[in-house]
């Protein structure tokens, strides 16, 4: 990469500061040219932005001790944090371009189309060396497990943190857990060949994924939404009969949904088991 | 009258919130270009002052991506919405006036209670263009508006005395070939005549301009809606509900703070506050 002369030397490390001052827990920067070898085509961080040079990319606004512990299944499904990461990543890209005079572009959340992202914030997170993908499909990184991710698509050529190495998955506890049981927390909550969407086994220190229903994973986590609401639609469409449309529309499923969809920035998951059962996606760490 | 070192005071509140320009207008100035019923005396009794926050839209990189669906969801934070709340809470907590924000979101058809745009023009922050009415600022050009109404009475600030739009370089192009960047990337929507460097006239065709700007939200899903609810055809309307436009209308719904524009043409040719948008 070559680096502009005028480029302020300190600039990585005041930038990273701002991003940890503003919420993030964690900061890293990937090089965009990194993604080539992993994103396909579109998604990759030139295809946002001509001549982008860096992604800086924050993580932190996971669930707290107490959501994790917090005995209604609701609670994780309603009360979403993600978008406080969200805003982290927004004021990055406004304070990249109006301190240092380089473009910027804050990754838009959600879809580009069907389940496609503009660009995968896992992947950036990787390359960013923020985490490690785990067995259950998220990545992890090794001192705060389990994060919501923002990106930050910048012609600014700021310093390049490499991918980890230090995988977090499998944790200690689940490599004493295969030896004893031959599963992990997150293959035995939801195990492919009963039900569930997720298959894999460790090979010494290393998890190797062989198996995860994406389409099975998606009916659990996302329930609720668009893809609920279309649902209840098509039956109440479907439904002659007169007071059992009108259930169906009242019903607690299609309020659920409508809510759902109303808080959507909020309301992104109804599934977190395999993440509730990872010892690395959340710590050891006993509160009062 | 609140003195000056106040009126900076409450300013800087809410440009270290997040806002990009704050200004000020008085509550009754608002009398002369506004309805009963939509003016700050109509909200907050015995209204002064009006505080008005124009935060940043997308930033100089959304604006340049190829994408355009990156603009259509581009992620805005609207920190003006947040500025407009520290203030509201600087003044009630420090000053003991009363504070509230301007509701500016539509309750019926396309009107809100309060026009942010007016709050905007009369607290100096900007002046109406030739690109869908859409308020410049001079500097920055577009930003997004919000508002607070207190009953602190704060000096006001004047409204411009130049108008941001026409850009020098638009009444040059005028000048020459009859029309400006904004009147010849839509003149669908955009009509307008300058004369001596001003806007002379200026139409905007809201409803045709919504069709495109708006092309899903509230108003896309009601079409859809209607639409699937009098297909007679259960496999039709299965497709119909499970296509792309019904999703993305949904979709829509729920990221509404996201999505706001599905297009952005005539303000991505407006010369106002493009050197915020040429980096490096």
């Amino acid at each position: 990469m070559s680096m502009p002369t005028d480029f302020p030397a300190d600039a990585t490390t005041r930038f990273k500061a701002l991003a940890l001052k503003s919420g993030a827990t964690l900061v890293g920067v990937a090089d965009a040219a990194a993604f080539d070898a992993h994103a396909p085509a579109k998604h990759r961080p030139v295809d946002l932005l001509p001549g982008a040079r860096t992604v800086v990319v924050v993580g932190g606004a996971q669930p707290r001790a107490g959501d994790w512990v917090a005995s209604s299944p609701w609670l994780l499904s309603t009360m979403g944090t993600t978008e406080r990461i969200q805003g982290v990543g927004r004021r990055l890209a406004q304070a990249i371009e109006s301190e240092l005079g380089y473009y910027a572009l804050f990754v838009p959340p959600g879809t580009a189309a069907g389940e496609a992202p503009f660009m995968s914030l896992m992947l950036a997170a990787e390359l960013a060396g923020l985490g490690t993908r785990s067995l259950a499909g998220p990545i992890l990184n090794r001192e705060h497990g389990f994060m919501y991710w923002s990106a930050v698509v910048t012609t600014a050529p700021f310093d390049v943190d490499g991918p980890t190495t230090d995988a977090a998955c499998p944790a200690p506890a689940c490599r004493d857990m295969w030896e004893r049981e031959h599963t992990t927390p997150c293959l035995r909550v939801c195990p492919l060949d009963a039900g569930g969407c997720l298959a894999g086994r460790l090979e010494g220190d290393r998890a190797v994924r062989t198996a995860y229903d994406a389409g099975r994973c998606h009916t659990r986590v996302h329930t609720h939404w668009v893809g609920g609401f279309q649902k209840v639609l098509e039956e109440t469409l479907n439904e002659p009969d007169r007071a059992r449309r009108k259930m169906l529309v009242y019903g607690d499923f299609m309020t659920r949904t409508l809510w759902s969809i109303t808080y959507s920035s909020t309301n992104i998951a109804q599934c977190f088991e395999c993440m509730r059962a990872c010892p690395a996606a959340h710590g050891l760490k006993e509160m009062r | 009258m609140a003195t000056d070192a106040v009126v900076d005071a409450v300013k800087r509140v809410g440009l270290d919130a997040g806002a990009r320009v704050v200004g000020v207008a008085a509550a009754d100035a608002f009398r002369a270009g506004v309805p009963e019923g939509f003016r700050p005396e109509d909200i907050l009794p015995g209204a002064r002052s009006v505080v008005v926050a124009g935060g940043d839209g997308p930033t100089a990189g959304a604006w340049r991506c190829p994408d355009h669906r990156v603009m259509e969801i581009t992620g805005y934070d609207l920190r003006e919405n947040v500025a407009i709340h520290a203030m509201c809470d600087y003044i009630e907590r420090e000053l003991g006036h009363y504070a509230v924000q301007a509701p500016s979101l539509p309750v019926h058809g396309h009107e809100p209670p309060m026009s942010m745009m007016h709050a905007a023009e009369l607290a100096g922050l900007g002046t109406r263009s030739f690109a869908a009415h859409i308020i410049l600022n001079p500097e920055y050009g577009l930003l997004y508006y919000a508002a607070l109404i207190t009953t602190l009475p704060l000096p006001a600030d004047p409204p411009l005395a130049e108008p941001a739009c026409p850009h020098p370089g638009c009444a040059a192009m005028y000048k020459r070939i009859g029309t400006t960047p904004c009147l010849r990337v839509c003149p669908a929507c955009l009509s307008g005549t300058m004369k001596s460097a001003r806007i002379e006239t200026s139409t905007y065709d809201r409803e045709k301009c919504h069709s495109r700007a708006q092309t899903y939200g509230i108003g896309s899903f009601q079409k859809a809606l209607l639409a699937v609810v009098d297909e007679d055809d259960p496999a039709r309307r299965r497709e119909m509900i499970h296509s792309d436009f019904f999703a993305k209308s949904i979709q829509s719904l729920g990221f509404f703070r996201d999505s706001i524009a599905q297009c952005f043409e005539c303000m991505r040719v407006c010369p106002v506050g493009r050197k915020h948008r040429k980096l490096k």
